[in-house]
């Protein structure tokens, strides 16, 4: 089997949806008319979840008023871990299943999910001066996430340093998918050590310590987050396939 | 049948797996160096040397806390305290504003020549939890639940307790 | 008491300002591109 051919066009019967839009076109025809909406949903949550958090919500019985970067620090955070899981995702794809989407999606997921990153970091630094008395602590809850930020950082350089593309492609997903170790070592830093971040106030098995009126805004800006992350890798993805294509259809021209 | 693509999967798995596990090892290998601060209770069972600089992190014991102001700067003398074991503290400089009896706290320094833990930072741990003043107030008044004595219960029970005295 | 809104209004002004920026930068790339294409399929 010659696997330079384009995968993932029709002959894989497993995998289901990741493989169905594996192909750039068939990518294409679903993303472009998607975008639009996509770009207005979030951008409607992102404000609703804002300004309810900024303005609206409760202040907290500890915390004050502090407590509102919540509703942008926790959404980001989420994204950043959630972005990386996705980029380890597609890395996958790429070492395994070859399917040039995976290596383009790889390439866009990285700036993105760094700049979620640091808006995590940067708000949770503004967040930790006046309620902790610090910056920043070298904490493991901390640190690990500065590591997300740098494995992030190492990807967006990795996958542009090569002048042959594949080797850039398949470093940077050994480099992704070996990060992702660091993802449950973020989620579960809080239980495992003594770190002055407080524990996670929501978890998947029940028993989350937020009150309704707060969680309200803080899942509609998560949704909205999450939503912008989404568009705007979908966004810079077609991009990347038209720049491609574009690259392509001026190669032919000169060597008409 | 192998594929290459069921090889280059298992190849990636094994060397998940073994990454994972080099990880994980390291981690429980270095696990006391990646805790941020000591509690009282291992304070007292290491005895750290005088002037070896280390973080303790506790809460501030109920009823310890002394302030005396020396000038502009105030001193404040408190007890930091895991349950069972507690530690006295000796602080000059202005504490952070959650600062409070039954607040979970993080002083850096060390031990000084008097058994007294002398700090030069003192930072505040704040809860997990998050709810409106009136909540938390509701609930003191119900006894079901005080700051000083630790984290609240699961928000589920406060949510619908506000919501069916509502309806 | 420290002031906390100066702490909040800078968390919320970069978290803002990312998501602008990033957006727009996104969709200006996507813009460019299709015109590109366009301009390429035309020779």
């Amino acid at each position: 089997m010659n696997e330079d051919v384009l995968p993932g066009v029709g002959r894989l019967k497993t995998g289901g949806w990741l493989h169905y839009l594996a192909n750039p076109a068939r990518f294409l025809r679903v993303a472009t008319p998607a975008l639009p909406w996509l770009a207005a949903v979030s951008l409607l949550l992102c404000v609703v979840g804002i300004v309810w958090g900024y303005a609206i919500a409760p202040a907290d019985w500890e915390q004050g008023d502090a407590a509102r970067i919540m509703y942008v620090h926790v959404p980001a955070a989420w994204v950043a871990m959630a972005g990386y899981a996705a980029l380890a995702v597609v890395s996958l794809l790429s070492i395994v299943w070859r399917h040039p989407l995976a290596d383009i999606a790889a390439e866009e997921i990285g700036p993105v999910g760094a700049g979620f990153t640091a808006v995590c970091l940067v708000s949770g630094s503004l967040w930790g001066k006046p309620m902790w008395g610090a910056y920043w602590v070298w904490d493991a809850r901390l640190t690990s996430v500065l590591i997300l930020f740098f494995l992030y950082l190492g990807h967006v350089a990795l996958i542009r340093a090569f002048d042959n593309k594949a080797h850039g492609y398949r470093a940077a997903a050994i480099l992704a998918l070996a990060g992702a170790v660091n993802l449950p070592i973020i989620v579960f830093s809080v239980q495992w050590w003594n770190t002055l971040h407080q524990g996670n106030t929501i978890s998947i098995s029940g028993g989350s310590k937020i009150y309704i009126t707060m969680l309200y805004p803080l899942l509609i800006s998560t949704l909205g987050f999450y939503l912008a992350f989404i568009t705007m890798v979908v966004a810079r993805v077609s991009a990347a396939i038209y720049e491609r294509k574009t690259a392509s259809a001026l190669l032919a021209v000169a060597e008409r | 049948m192998r594929t290459p693509k069921k090889r280059r999967l298992y190849l990636v798995l094994a060397c998940g797996l073994c990454f994972s596990a080099a990880v994980g090892l390291s981690l429980a290998a270095f696990s006391t160096s990646l805790t941020y601060f000591l509690s009282p209770r291992q304070v007292v069972a290491k005895a750290p040397a005088v002037g070896q600089s280390f973080r303790l992190g506790g809460v501030v014991e109920a009823g310890s806390v002394l302030t005396t102001l020396a000038g502009e700067t105030p001193t404040t003398h408190f007890a930091v305290t895991d349950g069972r074991a507690a530690v006295n503290v000796t602080y000059t400089g202005v504490l952070p504003d959650l600062f409070r009896e039954g607040q979970g706290v993080v002083a850096i320094g060390s031990m000084g020549p008097g058994g007294s833990f002398v700090a030069d930072e003192v930072l505040a741990k704040h809860g997990a939890a998050y709810m409106p003043k009136d909540v938390e107030q509701s609930l003191k008044q119900a006894g079901k639940w005080d700051p000083k004595f630790g984290p609240p219960p699961d928000a589920s029970s406060w949510n619908t307790m506000t919501v069916k005295a509502g309806s | 008491m420290i002031d906390p809104w100066p702490f909040i209004n800078g968390a919320y002004g970069v978290s803002v300002l990312f998501l602008a920026v990033a957006g727009w930068l996104s969709f200006a790339r996507l813009r460019r591109a299709r015109r590109r294409l366009a301009q390429a399929e035309k020779l």
